[in-house]
């Protein structure tokens, strides 16, 4: 983030912060892409996902008083997101969900393997809630283990744990062969071990 | 030399895993339902403070009933210890004024009656 987009979030958060409808609703448009995402991946359904980012912001609304900054706010709606959505896939004891509508596997990018990422996407999904909420911070938010500690309230060798773990698994199931080739095959994901799935 | 692999599958895991999880939009009309729910909470909170005020006054009033309760209890129990102080010290008053006329009494019976060896002290 620039040093204007800093200042321009910190008026923002203040203006909101007093009451300025607009002024959070143009909070809610910076930050609804990576909170949607994380709940998207987090639970996988889109209407659920964006059910649970909506009440992240509905808390966040009436939370605005106790935010003092922009890394706050982010920081704040990360570790909101991720404990709802761990809650919510606890309360509900689904770990391997209903498959994301092909729609939303459409890829921007022109060297993606659709049906590589939805093989590995159905892989994180048998994930345990607390592993995968790891998983997805390290690669969609691209944090370090000390700030999935931070959001997860885990200690630094739990993260570790469950990274070292969680990527094993996944290359065991993906069955990669070492020329790093073989992700474009149509055929089912091999499921994860089962002693494994609860446990991490 | 295995161990080289090892961390290329990884790397390619990895890098497999940020594709699989880039960060995508919501619907066009998130914002919209974010901003409806909060305008549905609103009303909700306008009567929050409301109910909040009614059960702090119910709080309030059930603290000073108790302490009312209590002064009373209080007071009542001060009047009854001091009307038994009362009730003891008059009954202490009795008994020495009846103490003393026994005293007296006795007195004024071995007054009267002659001592025993006046008669015998002439044979």
């Amino acid at each position: 983030m620039s040093a204007d987009e800093a200042c321009t979030s910190r008026a923002l958060l203040a203006r909101a912060t007093a009451g300025d409808a607009a002024a959070f609703g143009t909070l809610v448009r910076m930050h609804q892409r990576p909170v949607y995402s994380l709940a998207l991946r987090m639970l996988s359904d889109r209407h659920q996902a964006e059910d649970l980012a909506q009440e992240v912001f509905l808390q966040l609304y009436r939370s605005l008083a106790h935010l003092e900054s922009e890394d706050h706010l982010s920081f704040w709606l990360r570790r909101v997101t991720m404990h709802r959505a761990i809650d919510r896939l606890r309360r509900e004891r689904r770990y391997a969900a209903v498959p994301l509508a092909d729609a939303e596997m459409a890829s921007d990018s022109a060297d993606a393997d659709p049906i590589l990422e939805r093989r590995l996407r159905g892989l994180l999904e048998e994930l345990a809630p607390a592993a995968r909420a790891v998983i997805v911070l390290r690669y969609q938010e691209d944090l370090d283990p000390v700030e999935i500690g931070r959001t997860l309230k885990m200690s630094v060798n739990t993260v570790k744990s469950h990274l070292k773990r969680s990527l094993a698994l996944l290359r065991a199931a993906l069955a990669v062969p070492g020329s790093g080739a073989g992700g474009g095959s149509p055929t089912p994901p091999r499921p994860l071990p089962s002693g494994h799935r609860s446990l991490i | 030399m295995s161990q080289d692999v090892n961390r290329d599958d990884n790397h390619d895991v990895e890098q497999r895993l940020r594709a699989a999880l880039r960060p995508v939009d919501p619907g066009a009309g998130f914002v919209g339902g974010v901003m409806a729910r909060i305008a549905a909470e609103r009303p909700h909170s306008a009567r929050l403070p409301r109910t909040r005020a009614a059960a702090s006054w119910v709080t309030f009033a059930l603290a000073a009933s108790i302490v009312l309760a209590l002064f009373v209890a209080h007071q009542q129990q001060a009047r009854r210890t001091q009307q038994g102080l009362e009730a003891r010290r008059q009954l202490i008053q009795a008994l020495r004024v009846a103490g003393d006329k026994l005293d007296l009494a006795s007195r004024i019976v071995n007054a009267q009656q002659p001592p025993p060896n006046s008669s015998n002290s002439g044979a």
